[in-house]
């Protein structure tokens, strides 16, 4: 189990289990998730990749019934430990969900929204720096800096869900998650969004869940395929997509099933 | 970057966070018990005072000024007539209307008219409805005063709207699939909506019915208006006798001065209690047993 | 008399109409699609076509023959002596009737026994001739039906057709009943306002029914204090008792107890909405409002009275609880999860995510279950009755006692009963204006329900 751990490593998972209530959704899962680099999962619906990915931030904690054991470190440290509080945890761990959620509030209030209650401001200034910073990193700046005081929940879809993905940005997190980012946008907003994971990649560790094996290919650099609640296989993105090891993994990315 | 969330400070900012966060937490549920505590000490007044009064004599007795002769059983009586005939009423014109509502109303304006009246009649103080009643079926058509019949025909109209909200969900519960299915062998709109539709939505509405009916059983402000406070010795022979009802009854003996009749009071209020409990329970097990999730 | 005779009868016809007609039918049924109708439906045809031409005929006989009745009674020679004023015509007759029906009657003129006989004597005549009226209304219907059963005739649309009808009407009684609301107020509202200028009581401050005799009346039906009282009570103390902890219990019920403890508590609290306001006013009038008396002696207050706005508000904010649970409950509910989870994702607490992006999304259906709450209270009567005083008066002492409309309304209507005067007429322009406000409250609250839940779907 004290396998030396890459230097980049950012997450590791280690035998993890999650169950609601009786029934296994997830099933010894063990990986290493870099930093740096842009991590896909893929798999057939309900292979419980968003329920893996949730277990990453202990969002699963916010569901009844459910349970994770097993291991999962944060650089080293654990995520579910007692001293871990998953108040800074999710602070740490940013996610980005599949429909895009802004609050009921002002765009500016929207990015504010994380800083505020983690008290990363102590001024008016900081915060327009934090939000103007946030809003420009997430390519959403210029189209917005003229109505910053307009509802988010205005934005078109690709916008909505880049507001989200600054939302996210603004507390500084570590590694951002991403549930199906793409699922309810237009190729257009879908392109941006891509684009978008380019540029924040050399700062974050992303691990992004797709249903398009397309996009796992365009933006990853490291993929993992899920089928039945077990990670099956994992490797680099090129290597998973021209030589799969597992025959699984081949008959789902040739089309064979999903 | 992760030092920032390691400082000392920003520990300290977050265990004040889940301090507050318990500390609501605790709020919520203090709301939650502070009401029911009220409601411990409401009931367990009532028991204190009245238990002891509750023996065969209280229950087959009728009103009398004194207070240890005094019973119930002509209130009650009065009760079950003016409920017979609110039920009567109420219960067929609420199931017609729900039918004609959810099933058959074209989109037009008046149905708009209809609706927006329903709606509004189940939040209309239950005294305006005395006000009707008074108005229309003493003053106008000159119907007798403190009679089960005025009473229930007021507490009809009160209780119609409730009748009608409620059976238009159970309808609306029916999958329209059974519609289809129904039409597809030949029936009628009218044979479908009363061989399969209403047949299917009878529980809903039964349920809507009793709860409609149990608000009707405490109503007291609406009999006021139409002059069911009089002393009334003798149980009513029918519907057109002066009768008392049960919360009247309640509410003219804590008017009375003697001591002897706080007793009076809190055991009227205990059995008055005790129906509308078992009212509410015969709802609730009605819609457990019946109740089929499509 | 002639009615309990007359009803069965009718009755008794139809059913037999019924089952002869559906045994008939079906002596004409021959398979399958040898019948426009089926014989049930014959049957209902037929027994409608009796039942209803009776009852119809027996309505229009019943209000009419008493009329007739009293004009033969009086054209008898008996009659010659009675007073001629209209108002004593009436009532003598109106106590030969009642003798008529029941020998033992102690009438309070003496000319009504001397016509009773002969009340009774036109009663009977006009009765039997009304019972022949009906019968051949129903022979006539029945007979027009009979000669319907045959194989082509469409009785089952017929049926239907009056089925439609009956719907129809069941649901215009909705209308009706509003109507019926708007028009006795309107009516007997505007009988007060002859005498009592709209202004001066809706404007003035002084509210004294008792003393309002002559010219006066203006100036004591200021119903000012009153409007204060109801909202005082109703809308402040009770709401001050009802937000809060009808708010955090639908809080800790939708986000906090798990989902065993949400299926007791939830209808356990709903018990509270359930207990007759009767009893509220009873708990008020029996404890609360003494300890509050005792608390408000306590802290120094000379000769403080039992009834207190404070005590029917305090009972009456805990009646609204579970209805403002409920209500703000629905709206929570109807947030969706994922304005929450992307909060919680944030790093939010539970807490702050309920207090930041749960509640404001949820306000509109919150305030508008606080109107509706409200449209409740101040419309509520026993509590106050029971509770809250008679005293008019401007003040903003919770421990003082203090009178509300509906307070006003019974106590106007339950005492002495000449109904003419504006004391009485009073109460009628005090329910229009009742009527009035929680109309107003309860149709913006349920449109801002309605666009709420579409907003989220
Ligand atoms: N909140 C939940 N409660 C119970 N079971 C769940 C819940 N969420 C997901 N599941 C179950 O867990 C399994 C994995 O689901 P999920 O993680 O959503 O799959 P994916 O994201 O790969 O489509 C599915 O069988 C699903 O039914
Ligand atoms: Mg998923």
């Amino acid at each position: 189990m004290t396998q030396t751990k890459l230097p980049q490593t950012k997450l590791t998972a280690r035998n993890v289990d999650v169950f609601y209530g009786d029934n296994k959704a997830i099933d010894d899962v063990s990986i290493d998730i870099g930093n740096g680099v842009v991590t896909a999962f893929i798999g057939p619906s309900g292979c419980g990749k968003s329920t893996f990915l949730r277990s990453l931030n202990r969002m699963n904690d916010t569901i009844a019934g459910a349970r994770v054991t097993g291991q999962i470190l944060l650089d080293g440290e654990d995520i579910y430990d007692r001293e871990m509080d998953p108040v800074a945890l999710r602070a740490r761990v940013g996610m980005v969900f599949q429909k895009p959620n802004p609050f009921p509030k002002s765009i500016y209030e929207n990015v504010a929204y994380g800083p505020r209650i983690h008290g990363l401001a102590q001024k008016k200034a900081d915060m327009d720096g934090i939000v103007e910073k946030a809003l420009t990193r997430a390519g959403l700046w210029n189209e917005v800096k003229d109505r910053l005081t307009d509802a988010g929940t205005a934005l078109s879809g690709g916008q909505q869900q880049r507001l989200c993905i600054a939302r996210a940005i603004a507390v500084s997190p570590e590694v951002i998650l991403m549930d199906e980012p793409c699922s309810a946008l237009d190729p257009i907003a879908t392109a941006r969004i891509e684009e978008l994971i380019e540029d924040l990649k050399s700062r974050y560790a992303i691990v992004i869940v797709t249903h398009s094996m397309q996009q796992a290919a365009r933006v990853s650099q490291k993929t993992a395929f899920f089928h039945l609640g077990r990670m099956v296989e994992y490797g680099d993105t090129h290597q998973i997509f021209t030589n799969p090891r597992e025959e699984r993994t081949k008959d789902y990315i040739t089309g064979r099933y999903g | 970057m992760s030092n920032t969330w390691k400082s000392d400070a920003m520990t300290r900012r977050i265990a004040a966070r889940n301090a507050s966060e318990r500390r609501f937490r605790l709020l919520g549920l203090s709301a939650i018990v502070l009401s029911l505590l009220f409601l411990a000490l409401l009931l367990f007044i009532m028991l204190r005072n009245g238990l002891a009064g509750l023996d065969w004599s209280f229950l087959s007795g009728s009103d009398s000024t004194d207070a240890s002769a005094a019973g119930i059983w002509g209130a009650a009586k009065g009760s079950f007539l003016t409920m017979v005939v609110t039920l009567v009423l109420s219960f067929p014109m609420g199931v017609l209307a729900a039918i004609y509502l959810e099933e058959f109303a074209p989109r037009n304006r008046w149905v708009d008219w209809v609706e927006v009246s329903i709606n509004n009649l189940a939040a209309v103080p239950s005294i305006i409805f005395g006000l009707l009643g008074l108005a229309v079926f003493i003053n106008m058509a000159g119907m007798a005063r403190s009679s089960p019949l005025v009473g229930g025909l007021t507490l009809a109209l009160m209780t119609m709207p409730v009748i009608v909200i409620s059976g238009r969900n159970a309808i609306k519960a029916v999958p329209p699939s059974i519609r289809t299915a129904a039409m597809g062998v030949g029936a009628s709109p009218v044979q479908v909506v009363f061989h399969h539709v209403l047949p299917l939505a009878l529980p809903g509405i039964l349920t809507g019915t009793i709860i409609g009916m149990a608000r009707a059983l405490g109503e007291t402000a609406p009999l006021l208006m139409i002059g069911m406070r009089a002393f009334v010795a003798t149980p009513p022979g029918g519907i057109n006798d002066p009768s008392s009802v049960l919360p009247m009854q309640i509410f003219l003996w804590s008017d009375e001065i003697d001591r002897g009749f706080v007793q009076n009071t809190s055991a009227a209020i205990i059995v008055l209690l005790v129906f509308l409990l078992a009212m509410n329970g015969l709802a609730i097990y009605l819609r457990n047993k019946f109740e089929v999730r499509w | 008399m002639i009615a309990s005779v007359i009803f069965p009868a009718v009755l008794a016809l139809g059913l037999i109409g019924w089952f002869s007609t559906r045994a008939r039918a079906k002596l004409l049924y021959s398979g399958r699609g040898s019948m426009h109708s089926m014989p049930g439906y014959h049957a209902w045809h037929l027994a409608l076509w009796i039942v209803l031409p009776a009852l119809l005929v027996w309505g229009l006989w019943s209000a009419v023959s008493p009329v007739i009745v009293d004009h033969t009674v009086l054209s008898e020679p008996v009659a010659a002596q009675i007073p001629s004023d209209p108002v004593q015509r009436a009532a003598i007759l109106s106590e030969a009737r009642n003798i008529a029906e029941d020998p033992g009657f102690i009438g309070f003129y003496d000319e009504s026994p001397t016509l009773a006989p002969a009340m009774k004597a036109a009663q009977d005549h006009y009765g039997l001739i009304g019972a022949i009226l009906v019968a051949v209304a129903a022979l006539a219907g029945g007979g027009y039906a009979f000669t319907r059963v045959r194989s082509g005739y469409p009785a089952r649309t017929r049926v239907e057709r009056l089925v439609m009808l009956a719907l129809l009407g069941a649901s215009l009684l909705a209308i009706l009943t509003t109507l019926g609301i708007v028009a006795s107020l309107v009516f007997e509202a505007a009988r007060f306002f002859k005498d009592v200028s709209p202004i001066a009581f809706l404007t003035g401050t002084h509210w004294a029914p008792a003393n309002a005799v002559g010219d006066d009346l203006n100036a004591n039906f200021g119903a000012v204090p009153l409007f204060w009282g109801t909202l005082y009570i109703g809308a402040f103390i009770a709401m001050l008792v009802a937000i809060p902890l009808g708010l955090m219990s639908a809080i800790y019920l939708t986000q906090y107890a798990d989902r065993r403890a949400r299926k007791v508590l939830k209808p356990v609290l709903e018990i509270l909405a359930g207990i007759p306001t009767v009893v509220y006013g009873y708990f008020a009038a029996l404890t609360v409002a003494p300890a509050i008396r005792d608390f408000a002696a306590a802290l120094g207050y000379q000769n403080p009275s039992t009834e207190s706005a404070l005590a029917a508000g305090l009972v009456m904010g805990v009646m609204i609880i579970p209805f403002v649970s409920s209500m703000a409950d629905d709206a929570i509910a109807a947030v969706p999860r994922a304005m929450a989870d992307g909060s919680l994702a944030m790093g939010a607490t539970r807490s702050e995510t309920i207090k930041k992006v749960l509640l404001p999304a949820a306000l509109p259906g919150i305030v508008a279950g606080v109107m509706l709450a409200v449209s409740r209270a101040i419309g509520e009567t026993m509590i106050v009755v029971m509770a809250a005083g008679a005293t008019a008066r401007l003040t903003a002492d919770p421990f003082a006692s203090m009178t509300t409309v509906t307070y006003q309304i019974v106590q106007l209507l339950t005492g002495d009963q000449e109904f003419n005067s504006p004391k009485t007429l009073s109460a009628f322009a005090l329910g229009l204006v009742l009527f009035v406000v929680t109309l107003i409250l309860n149709i913006i609250a349920l449109r801002v329900v309605k666009r709420f839940r579409e907003a989220y779907e």
